[in-house]
């Protein structure tokens, strides 16, 4: 890329005998500004964070991450927020992942172009683009309320439960999954597929064989960052019963489809929320400091995304 | 092929891994003892007790090793789920209203009033505004109820405040009003004590003026007293506590004792017209054993002493006393 630019660059000099365009100059200089604004903010409300946050991990070092929740500042820790996030990322992983690359499969390279498939592809887009908290209202009445109502789950706490959540969030996802697995068998040159049919495959060992490994890398990224953003989301875990709360305790004797259907259970971006409303002014620090374990657990995950597409892309 | 494909569940493996260790973390993440059986109590309700209930609960899980949730999304949604069975506890700030009484009646929920601690309703400005040092009620009205709507200085009030008895002569200042949402038990107790009387009065609507800045982050409201050098804000008296170097309490006079200041005796004995007394309600119909325990630990001198140290009033002797009674009377 680099070098094609510069190369350019110098065809274009030499042509105009080596003036520079001002209207050129102008413009870029003016897109540089916007791009500089940009990261000033960013960087502004990272040192501000930053610098709140320090003095918590200077004074509780690990233990804040490691502690559960508590009324007071200085023995509340997020543990039970990031242990929260992680089981509902699970569920996302395992619901959303499969269901979202199957859907994307048969859209992409089983259905005819029909009225039908066109209505349903644009609804989908339509769907990623529904703000997240109606998502948690479907997530109160359908897992909440009805599923959970009828088959007697969670007598406790009425259905306000992790696989609740888990649910919300992953329904949330799917079409975003949906998506960005569709553009990435798109991207799949179309030869491919003649040159395996010809060659007298199926057309499922086909796909499955060439098509998949080729899309995986794109398909993986984007599945990393659409967990990603489930990771960060808030309003449709307040309805669908995750603990906005001070303090709350898990059972002891609990075994795990008691912890994932009759507790308790709250998010790393709640916990934030909860943070930042206490009268308590150390918890503001708190609330800076849990900011930052949730970038660095997102900054993570995004690693993740980018070590495994340049894996397969070696490997293919 | 299959190598590929190893690489790609192993990327998405290691979410998986994490939600698994979040099984196991949050198992360990209790008090220590193991007896707690298979019950869990379940607190809702306002934001201003849950500190007071959240630390009563972190100390008897320590002990008895029990599993119990305390959240404060408010006083109305937690009567909702209380009157809806979800919960055992509610915590209020204001009394239970009739119609979540019906609503406890109908889904045959009895429960038993607690007063637990007293809380007074902080009127208070920035520091820099000094011409503001005592409102009565008038004042107050004129200010920030119904009527005042669209005044944009506190100025404007001053002949509204003359008409409904207040003392009025305020500055020619921007008036900036910032107080909780309208689901909070603050803002209904404010409106109670403060605009109901005067409203009713004048046939005006019980509510206050609709164009104040709602927030139900109370840091919020604090930090708008802060940066707005002529603000006028509500809050319950904890908030008040923590932030007396960025904020100062107006006295407030309720037209017979003068000018009083909201302080931990002024408030005890409602000498403050802005006291309020703070409450739990209890389950009776479906009262377990573990919530029983759960509530005579609350009101135990060891439980109730956790009221002063979330930023609150206690209750006189007296009064302690009484709460007791109700309680022993509704365990029968």
């Amino acid at each position: 890329m680099v070098i094609s630019t510069t190369s350019s660059d110098m065809i274009r000099a030499r042509l105009t005998g080596k003036r520079m365009s001002l209207a050129n100059t102008l413009i870029a200089a003016a897109l540089l500004l916007t791009l500089l604004s940009s990261i000033v903010i960013l960087i502004t409300l990272l040192a501000d964070t930053l610098a709140k946050a320090i003095p918590v991990f200077e004074s509780r070092g690990m233990s804040f991450v490691t502690s559960s929740l508590a009324p007071q500042a200085e023995r509340a820790g997020i543990l039970q927020g990031i242990m929260g996030s992680l089981a509902l990322m699970g569920f996302v992983v395992v619901i959303a992942f499969p269901l979202g690359v199957a859907a994307a499969v048969y859209l992409e390279e089983y259905a005819p172009d029909t009225r039908m498939t066109r209505l349903v592809n644009a609804n989908i887009r339509n769907l990623a683009g529904v703000p997240s908290i109606v998502y948690g209202i479907l997530g109160l009445f359908l897992f909440v309320k009805v599923i959970n109502g009828t088959f007697g789950f969670a007598e406790q706490i009425s259905g306000r439960n992790l696989v609740a959540g888990g649910l919300t969030l992953a329904v949330l996802v799917l079409p975003i999954m949906i998506i960005t697995t569709a553009e990435a068998l798109r991207a799949v040159p179309q030869a491919l597929r003649e040159a395996s049919m010809g060659v007298g495959a199926t057309k499922w060992e086909t796909i499955r064989h060439h098509v998949l490994p080729v899309a995986m890398p794109a398909i993986l990224t984007g599945s990393v960052l659409t967990v990603a953003r489930a990771f960060g989301e808030t309003a449709p875990l307040l309805l669908a019963g995750a603990a906005l709360s001070q303090y709350f305790a898990t059972d002891q004797g609990a075994g795990f489809f008691d912890l994932i259907g009759n507790q308790s259970y709250t998010a790393l971006p709640l916990v934030i929320y909860n943070f930042a409303r206490q009268p308590d002014t150390e918890f503001v620090q708190l609330t800076a400091a849990s900011i930052v374990v949730l970038l660095v657990m997102l900054l993570s995950v995004n690693a993740l995304a980018i070590i495994a597409r340049d894996r397969f892309e070696r490997a293919s | 092929m299959a190598k590929k494909y190893g690489v790609a569940f192993a990327a998405l493996a290691l979410f998986v891994v994490g939600c698994g260790g979040g099984g196991s973390g949050t198992t360990g993440s209790g008090a220590a003892e193991t007896s707690g059986g298979s019950g869990s109590i379940s607190i809702s309700g306002s934001s201003t007790v849950e500190p007071i209930s959240a630390r009563v609960a972190q100390a008897f899980d320590a002990a008895n090793g029990t599993a119990t949730t305390v959240e404060g999304p408010g006083t109305g949604d937690g009567f909702a789920k209380f009157c809806a069975g979800e919960t055992d506890i509610s915590d209020a700030s204001r009394s239970i209203k009739d119609s979540e009484a019906e609503d406890c009646t109908a889904a045959g929920v009895e429960y038993v009033e607690l007063h637990i601690a007293t809380d007074g309703i902080t009127v208070m400005t920035n520091p820099s505004n000094e011409a503001v040092s005592c409102l009565t009620f008038g004042d107050l009205y004129a200010l920030t109820g119904p009527e005042s709507e669209g005044f944009g200085t506190w100025s404007a009030a001053d002949g509204l405040a003359a008409e409904v008895g207040g003392t009025g002569g305020f500055p020619d200042a921007d008036l900036y009003v910032v107080g909780p949402g309208e689901e909070s038990g603050t803002y209904d107790t404010y409106v109670e004590l403060v605009i109901e009387a005067l409203a009713e009065e004048r046939g005006a609507e019980t509510a206050s003026r609709a164009d104040y800045e709602a927030s139900t982050n109370d840091n919020v409201i604090v930090q708008g007293v802060e940066q707005n050098p002529t603000s006028l804000a509500w809050v319950g008296f904890a908030f008040y506590e923590e932030n007396r170097d960025k904020v100062r309490a107006i006295a407030i006079d309720d037209g017979e004792s003068g000018c009083v200041d909201p302080t931990n005796d002024t408030i005890a004995s409602f000498e403050y017209p802005l006291s309020r007394p703070l409450f739990i309600y209890v389950n009776t119909s479906d009262l377990s054993g573990q919530t029983q325990d759960f509530v005579d630990y609350y009101l135990s001198d060891e439980g109730i002493a956790f009221v002063s140290e979330a930023g609150y009033v206690q209750l006189p002797a007296a009064e302690l006393e009484e709460t007791r009674a109700a309680w022993e009377a509704a365990k029968g």
